[in-house]
């Protein structure tokens, strides 16, 4: 069954299932190919590119938490043309389609990443993923700048703390769907004592991500939405399709047991949003 | 790499601060080798989170011992979902005749499963301690623990001391390193500040860096392992552990 995960237009992203992995947990290619059959997602998202190769972080990059873990890895990458040299006819193989994602840090980095997508079509579509310090003026510029510059569908990955200002200003700019959320952001200490920030992960995500999406489905109801954070099973993913989301994208526990993305893809293949129910609204709380 | 079933057979102390599992496993792990581990998880809670990185010390047809801290209860009969062979082997040179395997201020486990290699070749082996407590009685005889000791210095050659150092430094065809997880680069430039006063040069395949970090994924997807190289980068998990500190930019 055919689901449309980007608004409607030429260049519309459609999808076998609504099951995909978030970005940087499946590496930019086949790091998986012993473990997961990749052609049961309905589409492939890459680790974070950037337009010039970044170098790993250094120090404590993992600290384990009660049922989750905080992760700080710098977005290592070649750089976007490294990437797309190295993985393109990979990337060809794939049955599935490839969407790139890219860290939006300064407006010309991010401008020179998608006039090089733009040329691939190799890639379907493209997800910004905004930083956390954005501000809804920012958002609404960068997403306007990059729809006038592409062709592909444009997703747009909106940091955990974003407002509703942000949303709708991605929404006003043009974003082709909005991928809520980015992990929150935290600090944990490393066992060696030292504070560390960084990006956390577990299944305690999931409620909050989902209330956010539940909301922004009520106030959007036109907007595809996917949902992401803290799925940790096929049931996780159907409740982020009941609050509204039309697919979802499956993190960390891709690490812990590569299985369940796999399970999940397997018994969401097909499966549609349901459209958001007005008996529900008082679960996700006002959206203003 | 494939993620399968394994079985704990029996649990055994072995002094103070490590037991000893023995863990029935999958044919397709019964050729792993030293410097390779597999990433494992007991139990169906999602505390604790990551997977437990396990590094064979042992392997017996298709049993592998595994050596674990005494802290964590492990019961026998429990069935382990592992994901491995993670890593590379440890590069040994061809021709080799004294390896010295150096531990400081963490646990040897990462070190320990070129022991019975290294001894059924005729390598001679040396373990040297550097401010970590670990009882040696269980290893084998012939392989010779020197305890070092940690003091304060300006400078490695001050700081880092044992009995006959520079006989045991030049006597190593090769030397492995295994130093605390979370500040590997900062024990790193230490060892090779000790060894570059203690040697007229450090050649290539020489002393090697062996890293331990925490491995989410283990197959090089979520590049939390990922340390710079002199002009590159390298995945621990799939390129390491043993890194040849000749390669590490570790200014």
């Amino acid at each position: 069954m055919a689901i449309r995960i980007t608004r409607l237009s030429k260049n519309s992203l459609v999808v076998e299932s609504p099951v995909m992995n978030a970005t940087g947990t499946l590496g930019f290619g086949d790091e998986y190919r012993d473990l997961i059959d990749l052609s049961t997602l309905g589409a492939f998202v890459t680790n974070p590119l950037t337009y010039t190769a970044w170098n790993p972080a250094t120090g404590t990059r993992v600290v384990p938490l009660e049922a989750g873990m905080l992760v700080h890895t710098g977005l290592p990458n070649p750089g976007i043309s490294k990437v797309i040299g190295q993985y393109r006819a990979l990337w060809e193989r794939f049955s599935i389609p490839v969407i790139a994602h890219i860290v939006v840090k300064a407006a010309d980095e991010m401008d020179k990443c998608i006039a090089l997508l733009d040329r691939e079509s190799v890639v379907q579509a493209i997800e910004l993923g905004l930083s956390d310090e954005i501000s809804p003026a920012e958002t609404e510029w960068y997403i306007r700048s990059a729809a006038q510059r592409s062709e592909k569908p444009l997703m747009v990955r909106l940091p955990f703390g974003a407002s509703m200002d942000h949303y709708q200003a991605a929404v006003d700019a043009g974003a082709d769907a909005l991928v809520v959320c980015a992990p929150p952001r935290g600090t944990a200490r490393d066992q060696a004592g030292r504070l560390v920030a960084g990006r956390i992960y577990g299944p305690l995500i999931k409620p909050i991500i989902l209330r956010i999406v539940g909301q922004l489905a009520r106030r959007y109801p036109r907007v595809p939405l996917i949902g992401a954070g803290g799925i940790h099973s096929t049931q996780d993913a159907r409740d982020y399709l009941e609050a509204g989301a039309v697919a979802v994208q499956v993190d960390s526990v891709t690490w812990i047991m590569p299985q369940v993305l796999e399970t999940i893809a397997r018994d969401l293949d097909g499966m549609e949003s349901t459209k958001p129910d007005e008996s529900m609204d008082d679960l996700f709380g006002t959206s203003s | 790499m494939k993620e399968t079933q394994a079985l704990i057979e029996r649990v055994r102390r072995i002094n103070e601060t490590h037991q000893q599992l023995y863990v029935t496993v999958d044919t397709s792990l019964t050729g792993i080798k030293p410097g390779q581990s597999v990433l494992a998880r007991v139990g169906e809670s999602w505390n604790p989170y990551l997977r437990e990185q396990w590094w064979p010390v042992e392997l017996n047809k298709n049993t592998l011992t595994i050596e674990r801290p005494v802290g964590v209860h492990y019961e026998p009969g429990t069935i382990v979902s592992l994901i491995g062979a993670i890593g590379e082997p440890f590069r040994f040179r061809r021709t080799l005749r004294g390896v010295l395997l150096v531990v400081y201020n963490t646990d040897p486990v990462p070190l320990l499963m070129t022991i019975p290699a290294l001894l059924a070749n005729k390598v001679s082996v040396t373990l040297l301690l550097l401010s970590t407590n670990y009882d040696t009685h269980h290893l084998p005889p012939e392989v010779e623990v020197i305890q070092g000791e940690v003091s304060e210095g300006n400078s490695p050659i001050e700081r880092l001391n044992w009995a006959n150092r520079v006989t045991t430094v030049g006597w190593a065809d090769q030397v492995f390193v295994v130093v605390p997880q979370d500040d590997e680069m900062n024990y790193f430039r230490e060892i090779w500040g000790l060894f570059s006063e203690l040697r007229a040069d450090i050649p290539a395949n020489f002393l090697f860096g062996v890293f331990h970090p925490l491995l989410p994924c283990g197959v090089g997807a979520c590049a939390c392992c990922e340390v710079r190289l002199r002009g590159s980068t390298a995945l621990m998990c799939t390129e390491g552990p043993a890194i040849d500190l000749t390669k590490l930019a570790l200014a």
